[in-house]
Parts: C-alpha cells; sequence; structure tokens
C-alpha cells in the first residue's frame, strides 16, 4: 500500500470504516469484551483522516476540488456523511449512529473503488488544465455534494428510526433495535439534518445561479432542471415535516427515497462541460452536481 | 390406624394453555366472585376451597370430604362461565394430590408465572388466601399447603437465581418508553385504574426522574386489584389525581398510557386516539393495556405513530430479557418437586382430622387461617 497514493488511501480508508462498523455491533452485543468503548469511534476517525489525506492528494492532481468521475463524487459525499456524523456527534448522542455511518460509508466506497470506469483519470487528458472554470463554481460543486452528504447521513438515520418503528412494532427486544436511539430523537435529528442540508443546498444553487446568470450555455436544461427539483423537494419535505403535515414513517420513507434520487441524478445528470469538454466525466466541470 | 390422603385437587387455567382472548372468557370478574363462592362451597362433598383468580390465571383449589369432587367443580365453572366442554377440555388443567402441592409450589415461586420469576404472584395468592380465609372455606388442609407454599416461595427467591435479573413490568414498560421518547423524564404518564401494575409502573418511571404522572378511575372501591384511590396513589408519587369523566378527551397531553382496571369494557377507542393523534400528530403515543379483559380497542396499533401493548406483549418480552434466567428453572423445579414430595408425605402421614368446614361458618370456635408470618409450622423440608 502506497500512502502517497490517493486509491490506496481511499481503500484504506473504506477498510477502516468497514472495521468500524464491525467493532461498533461488536460492542452494543457484547461478543468483544476486549474492546474498548472508544475504540469504534477512533477507527472511524482513522478512515476519516485517510479519506481526508486521498482527497487531498487527488485535489492537488486534479488542481481543484476532487469532483470530476463518479468516484471522486462518491468519496466527496462519503467523506462529507462521516464529517457530519463527527459534527452531530459533538451536538447529540446517537447509539450506533457512528456504526451505521462507517457502514454506508464503506459499502459506498467498495461500490465505487472496485470498478475502475468510476474512476477516469480525466486528468490525464491533453490539455487539461484544472477541474473547475472558476472558485464559484468550485464552491458552488463542493457546497452541493457537501449537502449530499448530510442527506446521506439524514437516509442513515431514516433508515434507523425505520428499524427502531418496526422493532417496537413486532414487540422485540435484544436485538439491534434495543441499542438504537429512541424513534423520537431519531425525528428530531433527521429533522435538523434536513434543514443542515437544505441550506447547504440552497447555497450551493445560490452560488451556482450567479454564474450560470454571466454564461447561461454552460448548463443544460436538464441539469437546472432537476437540481432545482431537488432542491425543492427537500424544501418542500422541511416544510412539511415543519407544520407537521409528513413526520415518523413516512418522513423516513421521503427521506431516504429522496436521497436515493439524488445519488442517481449525479449519473443521469453528468457535468455540464465547458466548450473544451472531451466526454461525460469531462474536464474543466461547471458542476459536480 | 390407616391414614387417608387429603382429597386435594386442582382445577385451573392459565397462561400456558389459554390466550388472553380465552383467558378473558375464563377469568371471573369482582362482581360475579361472591355468588360463585357461594355456589362452590354448596357443591357436595367439597370440605375446603380457595379461587386464586388474577390476570393470568383462574384456579379452583380444593379439598374433597372423602372423595374428590373435581368433575362437579368442573361442571359448576362451565355452567357458571358458560363454557363448553370442548372448551374446558383445551383450556383447563387439573391436578391432585402431591401434584396441586408442586403445582402451588411453582406457582408462589414464580417459576408458572408468565415472566418467570416475578413476586407480584406471591402478593396476589396471599390476597386469594385471606379472601378464602376470611369466607371460613379454607381449613387444616389448605391452610398448611399455603402456608408452605409461602415459605416455599421465599427459599426459592433467596436461594435460586431465578429472581436474579430484572423481570418488573414497571421496568420493562420505562424501558420501551425510552425506545419511543428517549428520556422517561419527558414522559407524562397516565394511570387509568390502580393495582400492582400500575404502581410498578409509577415506580419505575418515577424512580427515572418522570415528574409528570396522572391518575384517574373510577370509585376503585368495587376493583379487586386496587388498595387505594386515584388521589392518594397520586400522592404517593407526586402525582395527580383527574376526575375519571371525560378523561378520553385529554388522552393528547399525555405521552404514556397504561390502564389497569377489572372493568371489562373498551375505556379507549380507536376514534378517541385517532381524535387526540390530530392535537398531536408529530408525537408518539405508548398505550399499555394491563387489563383482562382489555380496556383499549386493539385497532389504536394500526394508527400511526401509536405503540399498543397489551400484558402478553409486555410479559413475552420481559421472558425474553429473563432467557438466562431460565437456566435456573429447571434445577429449580426439581429442588420444588422434592420438597412437594416431603410436604405430601407429611399430609398423608398425618391427615387433617377436622370436620368440613363448608356449611358450619356459624360456628364461632372454628380454626381460622394461620397468618403468613405467624405459622408456627416446623418446616422439615427446609
Amino acid at each position: 500500500m502506497d500512502l502517497e497514493e490517493s486509491r490506496d488511501l481511499f481503500w484504506l480508508a473504506t477498510i477502516l470504516y468497514g472495521i468500524g462498523l464491525v467493532s461498533g455491533l461488536a460492542l452494543v452485543s457484547k461478543s468483544s469484551k476486549l474492546l474498548s468503548s472508544t475504540a469504534p469511534l477512533l477507527i472511524i476517525i482513522a478512515g476519516f483522516l485517510a479519506q481526508t489525506q486521498a482527497l487531498a492528494l487527488r485535489g492537488q492532481l486534479v488542481k481543484g476540488c476532487p469532483l470530476g468521475n463518479g468516484m471522486e463524487r462518491i468519496q466527496f459525499i462519503l467523506w462529507s456523511l462521516v464529517l457530519g456524523y463527527l459534527i452531530i456527534r459533538v451536538l447529540f448522542r446517537l447509539n450506533l449512529l457512528g456504526s451505521f455511518s462507517a457502514g454506508l460509508a464503506s459499502f459506498g466506497g467498495i461500490a465505487t473503488l472496485i470498478l475502475p470506469s468510476f474512476d477516469t483519470p480525466y486528468w490525464e487528458q491533453e490539455g487539461y488544465d484544472g477541474i473547475f472554470s472558476n472558485h464559484w463554481v468550485e464552491l458552488h460543486a463542493s457546497m452541493a455534494i457537501f449537502s449530499y452528504g448530510i442527506f446521506a447521513l439524514l437516509a442513515t438515520v431514516s433508515v434507523m428510526y425505520l428499524i427502531q418503528r418496526k422493532a417496537l412494532q413486532n414487540k422485540r427486544t435484544g436485538e439491534l433495535a434495543s441499542f438504537l436511539p429512541a424513534i423520537q430523537q431519531l425525528e428530531i435529528a433527521g429533522s435538523r439534518l434536513l434543514l443542515v442540508g437544505s441550506v447547504f443546498l440552497t447555497c450551493s444553487i445560490v452560488v451556482g445561479s450567479l454564474d450560470w446568470t454571466r454564461s447561461p450555455d454552460s448548463l443544460s436544461a436538464s441539469k437546472v432542471g432537476l437540481t432545482i427539483a431537488l432542491w425543492l423537494a427537500y424544501c418542500s419535505l422541511w416544510y412539511l415535516h415543519f407544520r407537521q403535515k409528513l413526520f415518523g414513517q413516512k418522513f423516513a420513507k421521503v427521506s431516504i427515497g429522496l436521497f436515493i434520487v439524488a445519488i442517481l441524478s449525479l449519473g443521469v445528470v453528468r457535468s455540464s462541460s465547458t466548450p473544451s469538454a472531451q466526454d461525460g466525466d469531462t474536464t474543466q466541470t461547471n458542476d459536480a452536481n | 390406624m390407616p391414614t387417608e390422603d387429603p382429597k386435594l385437587f386442582l382445577l385451573g387455567s392459565s397462561h400456558k394453555v389459554a390466550s388472553l382472548v380465552e383467558r378473558e372468557l375464563i377469568s371471573l370478574p369482582a362482581d360475579k366472585i361472591e355468588p360463585f363462592y357461594k355456589g362452590l362451597r354448596s357443591i357436595p362433598g367439597m370440605k375446603e376451597c380457595l379461587l386464586l383468580n388474577t390476570c393470568n390465571r383462574t384456579e379452583i383449589y380444593g379439598v374433597g370430604n372423602g372423595t374428590s369432587p373435581i368433575d362437579e367443580v368442573r361442571n359448576y365453572l362451565s355452567n357458571f362461565q358458560k363454557l363448553e366442554k370442548g372448551f374446558m377440555d383445551r383450556h383447563f388443567y387439573q391436578r391432585e394430590g402431591e401434584e396441586v402441592v408442586r403445582h402451588l409450589f411453582e406457582v408462589t415461586s414464580g417459576i408458572d408465572s408468565q415472566m418467570v420469576g416475578e413476586t407480584e404472584i406471591l402478593g396476589q395468592v396471599k390476597k386469594a388466601y385471606e379472601d378464602a380465609c376470611n369466607r371460613k372455606l379454607s381449613g387444616k388442609t389448605l391452610n398448611r399447603l399455603f402456608q408452605k407454599g409461602f415459605q416455599t416461595a421465599k427459599w426459592t427467591r433467596t436461594n435460586t437465581g431465578i429472581s436474579r435479573g430484572q423481570v418488573n413490568l414497571g421496568n420493562v414498560l420505562s424501558d420501551l418508553a425510552r425506545r419511543i421518547f428517549g428520556k422517561v423524564e419527558n414522559c407524562r404518564l397516565l394511570i387509568v385504574g390502580a393495582g400492582d401494575v400500575a404502581e410498578s409502573t409509577m415506580e419505575s418511571f418515577q424512580s427515572r426522574g418522570c415528574q409528570e404522572i396522572t391518575v384517574t378511575g373510577r370509585t376503585f372501591d368495587w376493583c379487586p386489584l386496587s388498595r387505594r384511590k386515584p388521589d392518594e396513589l397520586a400522592d404517593k408519587f407526586g402525582g395527580f389525581a383527574m376526575a375519571y369523566d371525560g378523561f378520553q378527551e385529554s388522552l393528547h397531553l399525555f405521552d404514556v398510557i397504561l390502564t389497569s382496571t377489572s372493568s371489562g369494557t373498551r375505556m379507549i377507542t380507536a376514534d378517541q386516539v385517532k381524535h387526540s393523534m390530530k392535537k398531536r400528530p408529530a408525537k408518539p403515543l405508548f398505550l399499555i393495556d394491563a387489563s383482562v379483559p382489555r380496556n383499549i380497542d386493539e385497532r389504536v396499533a394500526k394508527i400511526d405513530n401509536v405503540f399498543l401493548y397489551n400484558m402478553d406483549d409486555v410479559s413475552a418480552i420481559a421472558n425474553e430479557n429473563l432467557k438466562l434466567r431460565m437456566a435456573e428453572v429447571d434445577q429449580c423445579r426439581e429442588t420444588l418437586a422434592n420438597r412437594a414430595l416431603k410436604l405430601w408425605a407429611q399430609m398423608v402421614d398425618q391427615p387433617s382430622k377436622q370436620p368440613s368446614l363448608i356449611n358450619q361458618s356459624a360456628n364461632p370456635q372454628e380454626p381460622g387461617c394461620a397468618k403468613d408470618s405467624e405459622s408456627k409450622e416446623a418446616d422439615s423440608s427446609n
């Protein structure tokens, strides 16, 4: 393993997140008496540092925030997910959220790293001169992808909510659900994550629109339409939850559904290219969203 | 002088042979106990009798005069509760002689309980015994049997691991509340009725910091489970007493609602819960129906954000938590069987010379029930 190579570091992070998941579950099931209670957190932090270093190395390579291909975008979302968890953990404790987040980060990492086509070396193309045309576009793209990371965390919390709810309805105990946070705590956490994610997505769209108004031809109508639709969907979800019109099980299911749509939209709406673009995952991306 | 076995018998039904729905049909409401005893004592050949009637079991312990009148008791119960013969065959068991002793030991020790090792049953058996004593229906054989049963229960809890761990209903319920609301201290608890389950729940919630406890109920005088009136119960736990009339209109003010009455009516309907959830749509509601027959319409479980548990559900969870404790049961059962065998041998060797108590209640000199603490009988089986 070469620690100067970003892909190796991405693999290291993925493995560490996997260990974080297993150790977290082993701890709650008390199958490992030798494990310290802080071990899963330390392993996740180690994975996060490895992933941060990997993104930094890749950023230096591509001369900007690494959001040029599918692997980079997913890795950035997973990094945002883990960062969101580490921040949330300081604000309020949610049992097993770390394990669930690490699990998603690990499986997501494997999915992106195992397929070489996900990581096309767009920076090796002739005449390549940086991923973004200007810093505003870079800020817009990174904020959008960060908001996706927060929505990934929201989807994780929603999955935990549904597991706990199902266990309570089926009157089961002694399983994973008895170690999960209360459904009311999970719903409150979900609501806050939705607000934070929506704010970041809004800021991203505002920043992106400033650039778009200067050069309207740089973006396709489908991309703008889908982005606005997703933004509206998340804002509507927040509003409906705030007004107590959509809550509980439905809120959790819609949160998961919207995240799936958001991830799929990354593939459907490829970055709109500048006139110098050679292919879909191209140079001088205007927007990674 | 030849000895004669006491004609000790038992006819009963419990959670082991009858589901909640079936137990609802078998269980005797408080207002039926008096006429039931009246008919029971008039059965020919009945020397002593005792009715144990709890949420989870209905058992008749008796001693026959010369022969065991168990078939007559069976027919009487069948007619009294309008239960068909096939139903009786499926959901009742009967024991005689030493088997009755063993069964009672297992009941008082909590081994036969739905939540293995729970202690509530001992209080319920004591109460049933006192009731039979007050009616002058418990004589030398049943006195001896039940006194030994109480001693054995105490011995079992002290010397075996059967009561180890958490089996308390209240603690199981507060743990469920924690899984729904997070912190029990923020929950608003409403108790409808009284009884051991209600008290246990209030105690558990209070010990976890819950400060908003409200109690409501009807007159409470008729309730066989209750010992206190709502205001007394509320005072004990630093809560509030609420008027019973129209309490259903205030359901939305509470997070956890427990009903524990023997009214036999649906006190909380699905429509009432739906109406209250409109006033608190995003907040979950935790309902516990600890009554048999049930007080809460089971359809409320289908309402979003409403979690309904009945006694069977709570007991199942408690038992699941106590799987490790179950390892003690076999060894405990064996010990109790030995103790039962010894007691039965003593009872056969020293049979009761006492004439039938039935129809002699006018005699003020007849031997009364020994108090649990006053029992002087040597416990040779210890």
